[in-house]
């Protein structure tokens, strides 16, 4: 009936460092962004109205060392951050190569898809482990290099969230429209192959423009690109956000919109109230600058910090290797506030977790639904499963 | 003859009397906080709502005095430690607290409430007599099950967020020991002859057992596996002990299962099926029901513990969080 587990018996004792020698250290976590990062400019429209102010999210990965200090304390491990911002992805090789070079371990990767598939290429074979904090991109997670974990989620988990949801309602008939920017088909692709394969009917796939000209007044005028066709939804995938911000209660038929606009898939919303989310808000608040809410970002560089300091705390030995081995192994556990238990998973050492749908202001449902069920891992409804994945596990 | 029958009878219905405070002291009515309600409900015998008491904001955590005249609840958007006259039924009193009380604990003379504030990450000691706060503890991020010893000397107090139990001395307000245990360690039961701390890990799913002689985990790790449940899905919280110390009840959380857990053996003698995410659980005084808020479907299951089956579900309100019986 009720299985036993190994605890931590001998553990508590090295704790406090009574008969076992402490062991006692210094850690460096290396965290590198880049100097001039698009995706943290300001959003600023038309007359210079600021309508996203996204901001660099290394205060999550302070907070995260922050609110274990207490536990790496009681280890006798004093775990800091080593911040460099690199001019280009040449810089951020060389910083990555330095911070391995002086004997760091892990590194939270805090740049563009482009840049860490790089980084990750031309550093795979030192003794250093990166965590990709910020690049949602599955080619990253396809390329099954035992050194690149991802704590953030991935385009394809983002996409299923809408996928369960539009099965969850019975909105099977989906409007996409998509922007001209590369990161635009990214993430259109990335949602049309999770919808197709929950057999969600794409209506139609429309590229739009924000040029006036009436020339594309097809493309430019939302009654019009949304006209012609029934459907239940409209899918936006717009990465500047200039169209999205227009396209609510625009549209031709008075349906709802998800993706880049009205309800939007991510790791966290500062709205959501359970699991002991509200706390980790109001403490990333009070160390923010400026009090900002937590953004996504925030939350994915923070549970990285999180993860590596608890493995430090756990892994029960002081040998790095080891310490990867548990953080990437199975028997590791990490609460991200969302009601799971959460670890990476070993065929593409993504982080599986709960993801929310929100608006503006409230999470409206949290993936993944009830009704999706799962051999193994509900989790692993969100994503590229064992089976998909071009990467097996070690 | 007539005499010595009278003086048995009378003997009798002396002994009767003076049993009968003991007995039944207690009104049976049943209090269930709801943390989004704003109010705390309260159920006669029968299970009819009599009355709903409005509180302070999000009402969680909830203890009687000795006496049971006086019920507190915790209100943690309000800061304050609300209190219930249990014979008008009405908020007399407000203690306050510092930021976001989650769960608090007399020591055994009453005079000092020690409370966890979820938001400063404190524990905090208030002397009930001046209302003032007299030690500030530090803890780990999130602090929440607190258990003061029988004797007074040493409260225990939990820290979601660093994953250890903290071992206060009460006489100076310092923490004496970290204990590490399981990930998002949330509440605490005590074997009744005070040898054996359970704690419930949340989302590590599984009781870890500390020896209170020694301050150290104790054994194995428990862990449940209910059926039509994995492993991942049991999120346990609240626990409730029987008088005779021989079996716990551990609420399972998101597996939406009481476990009835054999104390020496540790083996598992029953999943009852219950409502969502069922978190506080609290046994009746002569242990023949047991009481279970289910957070996620707002409403409570009441347990027959002969048969060890659910037999009634009463709605009550938005998330309930916490039961206490006046029996």
């Amino acid at each position: 009936m009720t299985k036993l587990r190994l605890a931590f018996l001998t553990f508590t004792a090295l704790l406090m460092g009574s008969a076992v020698p402490a062991f006692s250290a210094d850690v460096l976590v290396g965290y590198v962004g880049l100097k001039d990062d698009l995706r943290y400019h300001p959003e600023v429209a038309y007359t210079r109205i600021e309508i996203s102010s996204a901001l660099r999210p290394v205060e999550g990965a302070r907070l995260g060392f922050d609110d274990l200090k207490i536990v790496t304390d009681a280890a006798n491990i004093s775990v800091r951050l080593d911040e460099y911002d690199a001019a280009d992805a040449n810089e951020a090789i060389q910083k990555v190569a330095a911070m391995a070079q002086a004997g760091e371990r892990f590194v939270i990767l805090d740049l563009p898809g482009e840049i860490v598939a790089q980084v990750a290429e031309a550093t795979r074979d030192l003794p250093i482990t990166l965590i990709n904090a910020t690049a949602p991109q599955d080619a990253l997670r396809d390329l099954c290099l035992p050194n690149l974990m991802h704590a953030g989620a991935s385009d394809r988990m983002i996409s299923d969230t809408y996928s369960q949801f539009l099965r969850h309602r019975n909105w099977t008939k989906v409007l996409m429209l998509v922007g001209k920017e590369p990161r635009d088909k990214e993430m259109a692709d990335a949602f049309q192959a999770s919808a197709e394969r929950l057999r969600i009917e794409i209506v139609d796939r429309k590229e739009f423009t924000t040029s006036t000209d009436p020339a594309n007044r097809e493309e430019n005028n939302t009654k019009l690109i949304t006209g012609g066709k029934d459907y239940d939804v409209v899918y936006i995938a717009d990465s500047l956000g200039e169209y999205a911000r227009y396209l609510n209660y625009a549209t031709q038929l008075p349906r709802p919109v998800i993706g880049s606009t009205g309800l939007t898939a991510s790791e966290w919303h500062w709205a959501w109230d359970r699991d002991g989310a509200t706390q980790v808000t109001l403490r990333f608040q009070r160390l923010a600058q400026g009090g900002r809410f937590m953004s996504p970002q925030d939350w994915s560089t923070w549970i990285a910090a999180k993860s590596i300091a608890t493995a430090y705390a756990k892994a029960r030995s002081d040998d790095p290797e080891k310490i990867d081995a548990y953080l990437k192994g199975s028997r590791f556990v990490i609460d991200g506030s969302k009601g799971y238990r959460m670890n990476f998973r070993p065929w593409d050492r993504q982080l599986r977790m709960p993801m929310v749908l929100a608006t503006s202001n409230a999470v409206i449902e949290p993936a993944p639904f009830p009704e999706f069920l799962h051999q193994s891992n509900e989790l692993d409804t969100l994503g590229v499963d064992e089976p998909e994945s071009k990467c097996k596990a070690s | 003859m007539i005499n010595s029958l009278l003086t048995a009878t009378s003997g009798l219905l002396l002994a009767a009397l003076l049993s009968a405070p003991a007995e039944a002291a207690g009104t049976g009515m049943i209090f269930v906080s709801t943390e989004k309600g704003n109010e705390v409900v309260v159920l006669d015998r029968d299970l009819n709502v009599v009355k709903r008491i409005e509180t302070s904001r999000r009402p969680r955590d909830m203890h009687f005095n000795a006496d049971k005249t006086l019920l507190y609840v915790a209100c943690g958007d309000d800061d304050t430690i609300d209190v219930i006259d249990v014979a008008t039924l009405e908020v007399v009193d407000s203690i306050p607290t510092g930021p976001s009380p989650e769960v608090f604990a007399f020591s055994p003379d009453e005079k000092t409430m020690y409370v966890s504030n979820e938001e400063d990450s404190r524990l905090e000691a208030i002397d009930m007599a001046t209302r003032v706060s007299v030690q500030d503890v530090p803890t780990g991020a999130e602090p929440e099950g607190v258990l003061v010893m029988p004797d007074g000397k040493i409260a225990y107090v939990t820290s979601e967020v660093a994953d250890m139990v903290h071992v206060v001395d009460t006489a100076t307000g310092v923490v004496t020991k970290n204990i590490l245990v399981g990930t998002r360690p949330r509440r605490f039961v005590l074997s009744p002859d005070g040898s054996e701390l359970w704690v419930s890990c949340e989302l590590s799913s599984e009781i870890f057992i500390i020896d209170t002689a020694t301050n150290e985990i104790k054994g194995d790790s428990l862990i449940f596996v209910p059926p039509g449940f994995r492993e991942e899905d049991v999120t346990p919280v609240g626990m409730a002990v029987t008088k005779d110390g021989s079996k716990v009840l551990v609420s399972l959380g998101r597996a939406n299962n009481i476990a009835v857990v054999d104390a020496k053996t540790h083996e598992v003698i029953k999943y009852i099926l219950v409502g969502r995410r069922a978190w506080s659980v609290d046994l009746s005084a002569d242990e023949s029901k047991a009481y279970v808020a289910n957070g996620l479907s707002d409403d409570i299951t009441v347990i027959d513990m002969k048969t060890m089956d659910p037999i009634k579900s009463v709605a009550v309100g938005r998330v309930p969080h916490s039961v206490m019986i006046d029996d």
